[in-house]
């Protein structure tokens, strides 16, 4: 499949699942901020279509070398189907802990260790995020998502990481991307929404159908 | 003949919020795509009332709001914005934000602002 080909996406689709997007990104820095006590500053939206070769480059140009970074992968299931990645520098677990709002952080402290503590942060801020935007994301588009359990992938880890599913090469990824960065602090993260091509068909019809409500 | 400015960098999401916009009295839209030419339409036009989203190239919202506020502290701003954290909603309406209108919006939603606004001209 030519990934460049115009019928994969159309400029006018992009543009209307950008502001999508947009809806579901701000749907969840409103849920974070239940958890953690920091202003979360969106930036725009970007729609990529890309080939699974070029996904972890791509990623690692925006974000840093894979060996450097905390990734929360969830996989999630609707019509629209695919995979969520937040993207975080390492050690961004340790900034976390400092931000949770302290009846948020009662249950974490019984985790075995600070790494495993560091660990169930970022998976309570990953679930809270890649949940409430998926969701919105599909009730927007007339669908509901489930989720399967989130996975952390920390320092070595995260280098192999990459879901086999996603780097099949019979994919086209359709990456919808945004960058969370947390005012006054040096943290940014990316949120990148994974699909392929056999969610692309619902995707446009559900697309037209949001924006038929409008004319 | 009511001037409404709606500045949002998404067509679609201008679109969204035009299409919601009460029919029953006349009104002349006009729309800009990013924060520093609605800040320039809002002074050439001074519209009754101006939407402006938050998150936005060139000039962001918040700038764009506090500009508006500081030359013409009489006008309506409504901040239409995805952005539903309540530390976004607090700088918004310390800023001088006459409402937030969360999206996507909706023909109510967008009437209750409109209404709101009669309310507070009508008492003014």
């Amino acid at each position: 499949m030519d990934i460049s080909d115009e019928k994969i996406l159309t400029n006018s689709e992009k543009e209307i699942l950008q502001e999508i997007m947009n809806i579901g990104f701000g749907a969840a820095s409103a849920d974070l901020a239940e958890i953690i006590d920091v202003h979360v500053i969106l930036s725009v939206p970007t729609i990529l279509v890309l080939s699974p070769s070029e996904l972890l480059s791509y990623i690692v140009s925006e974000v840093g070398p894979a060996k450097d970074l905390s990734i929360i992968e969830q996989n999630f299931h609707s019509k629209f189907s695919g995979m969520a990645m937040l993207v975080f520098s390492t050690g961004s677990g340790k900034d976390f802990l400092f931000m949770l709002r302290k009846e948020n952080a009662t249950d974490l402290f019984e985790s075995e260790s600070i790494e495993q503590f560091e660990k169930e942060v970022l998976k309570e801020v990953g679930n809270t995020l890649i949940s409430a935007c998926v969701g919105k994301i599909s009730e927007l588009l007339g669908d509901f998502a489930t989720y399967s359990p989130p996975n952390v992938l920390t320092g070595r880890l995260a280098d192999s990481g990459f879901s086999k599913n996603i780097l099949d090469p019979a994919n086209v990824v359709i990456m919808l991307q945004t960058c969370f960065n947390f005012s006054g602090k040096n943290l940014k993260g990316y949120l990148f929404l994974i699909t392929s091509h056999d969610s692309i068909d619902w995707l446009r019809q559900s697309i037209h159908l949001f924006m038929k409500q409008y004319e | 003949m009511k001037k409404i400015l709606v500045v949002d960098d998404s067509p679609v999401a201008r679109k969204i919020l035009i299409s919601c916009m009460p029919k029953d009295f006349p009104l002349e839209i006009t729309e800009a795509g990013d924060g520093l030419s609605g800040l320039h339409k809002f002074e050439t036009l001074k519209p009754d009332i101006t939407f402006i989203d938050l998150t936005m190239p060139v000039m962001g919202g918040m700038e764009v709001l506090e500009s508006i506020r500081k030359t013409s502290p009489q006008s309506i701003v409504v901040v239409a914005s995805a952005d539903a954290q309540p530390t976004t909603q607090e700088r918004c309406m310390s800023l001088g934000a006459f409402a937030l209108l969360r999206k996507p919006p909706s023909v109510v939603s967008v009437a209750e602002i409109f209404s709101a606004i009669q309310d507070y001209l009508g008492k003014k």
